[in-house]
């Protein structure tokens, strides 16, 4: 039992261990699904901001295909799920004591960017939706795609995957430059 | 059951996700700088994990599968390359940024999820003009490997366990990883 407080109070767990977990948990979403609510579903994250994002595109654009037909508004299973994956990143943190509002927590991010919070709160803004672009033509991010496509042995899962590494590895260079 | 069912398995999965340190600037773009190999070990062993206990409970009976996403080639792998180039910029993807919000990192509560919205925003009312036509390119619909290459999907489960195995013995144990600068 103390071993076990120990692992769950530790900041960082083995990546290997994590991983474990995520794959319960993926299984677990696909059986439990299933089973309770008749209609197997797969985790993901990126379709939820669109379903809350479809009160601002409907406002805009009425008649617009994707958040009339595609993606609608409301309170859907990916909607709740990110309430979740927020309430689960929170109950992470205060599991090791590090809950805090906080900004501009990362050294290294200081050291390649500089210490402004505005320039982090742009890059990350502009990140944020390139990322989620990406996703929608994709058809998944990395949670519904890449894990929840890969683990059913989907193909679009791994080129996504493959693509998401080749591109980063390249921007990663750039941004770094002789740091890389 | 239909709020507390992907309430609960978002809280496992978002507390995933902290553990794995993935809700940290430094370890997402350290994965592409190939000096930190923790975002791949994770999702691989997630993969793992997964294929070895979805399969066998289908196989028997037990569970039916979801609709699985859809794959078109090109715009499945234009897609990745867009989004690993927002990933190495941020440090983060919609679900790292929301467990990091969850823990207090207001840089991923406010323009992350900001971000994010206005994202899907522009994705929405762009998708007409941009997805049909993407996603019509050598599009084999709702289909896994198995199905598609008439394969057993155990073999490829095998493969890919072996593939996974390998890569992380290469990581551990024979240094196939950057020095950290």
């Amino acid at each position: 039992m103390n071993w076990f407080i120990k692992q769950i109070r530790k900041e960082e767990w083995s990546p290997y261990a994590a991983g474990i977990l995520l794959g319960i948990v993926g299984i677990l979403t696909v059986v439990l699904t299933d089973k309770v609510l008749n209609a197997p579903k797969l985790l993901g994250a990126s379709g939820g901001f669109e379903n809350i994002a479809a009160y601002i595109g409907k406002a805009i654009n009425p008649s617009n295909t994707y958040f009339n037909y595609v993606m609608p508004p409301g309170m859907t299973f990916a909607v709740i799920l990110l309430v979740g994956i927020f309430f689960g990143g929170m109950l992470g943190a205060f599991s090791s004591r590090t809950l805090k509002f906080r900004t501009m927590d990362d050294e290294q991010w200081k050291m390649i960017f500089g210490k402004r919070t505005w320039k982090r709160w742009l890059v990350l803004f502009v990140g944020a939706i390139v990322l989620e672009y990406a996703a929608g033509i994709a058809g998944g991010c990395t949670s519904g795609l890449a894990i929840s496509g890969g683990m059913l042995l989907v193909p679009a899962a791994f080129l996504f995957i493959a693509g998401m590494f080749m591109s980063g590895i390249v921007t990663a260079l750039i941004i770094y430059g002789k740091r890389f | 059951m239909s709020i507390i069912l992907p309430l609960l398995l978002g809280v496992v999965f978002g507390f995933a996700l902290n553990k794995a340190g993935l809700t940290k600037y430094h370890k997402i773009v350290n994965q592409f700088r190939l000096n930190d190999m923790a975002v791949l070990k994770f999702m691989l062993t997630a993969l793992v994990v997964a294929m070895l206990g979805l399969y066998p409970l289908h196989a028997l009976g037990v569970i039916n599968f979801p609709t699985v996403p859809a794959t078109y080639v090109v715009g499945n792998l234009v897609g990745g390359l867009i989004f690993g180039v927002g990933m190495a910029l941020a440090g983060f993807c919609p679900g790292t940024c929301v467990a990091g919000a969850g823990e207090g990192k207001v840089d991923y509560l406010v323009p992350g999820i900001l971000g994010f919205l206005t994202g899907a925003v522009i994705y929405g009312l762009t998708y007409d003009k941009v997805f049909p036509k993407i996603s019509a390119i050598a599009n084999y619909g709702n289909v896994t490997l198995p199905e598609l290459w008439h394969i057993n999907p155990y073999l490829a489960i095998l493969v890919f366990t072996i593939m996974a195995l390998v890569l992380f013995y290469l990581i551990d144990r024979m240094g196939m990883q950057r020095k950290k600068k």
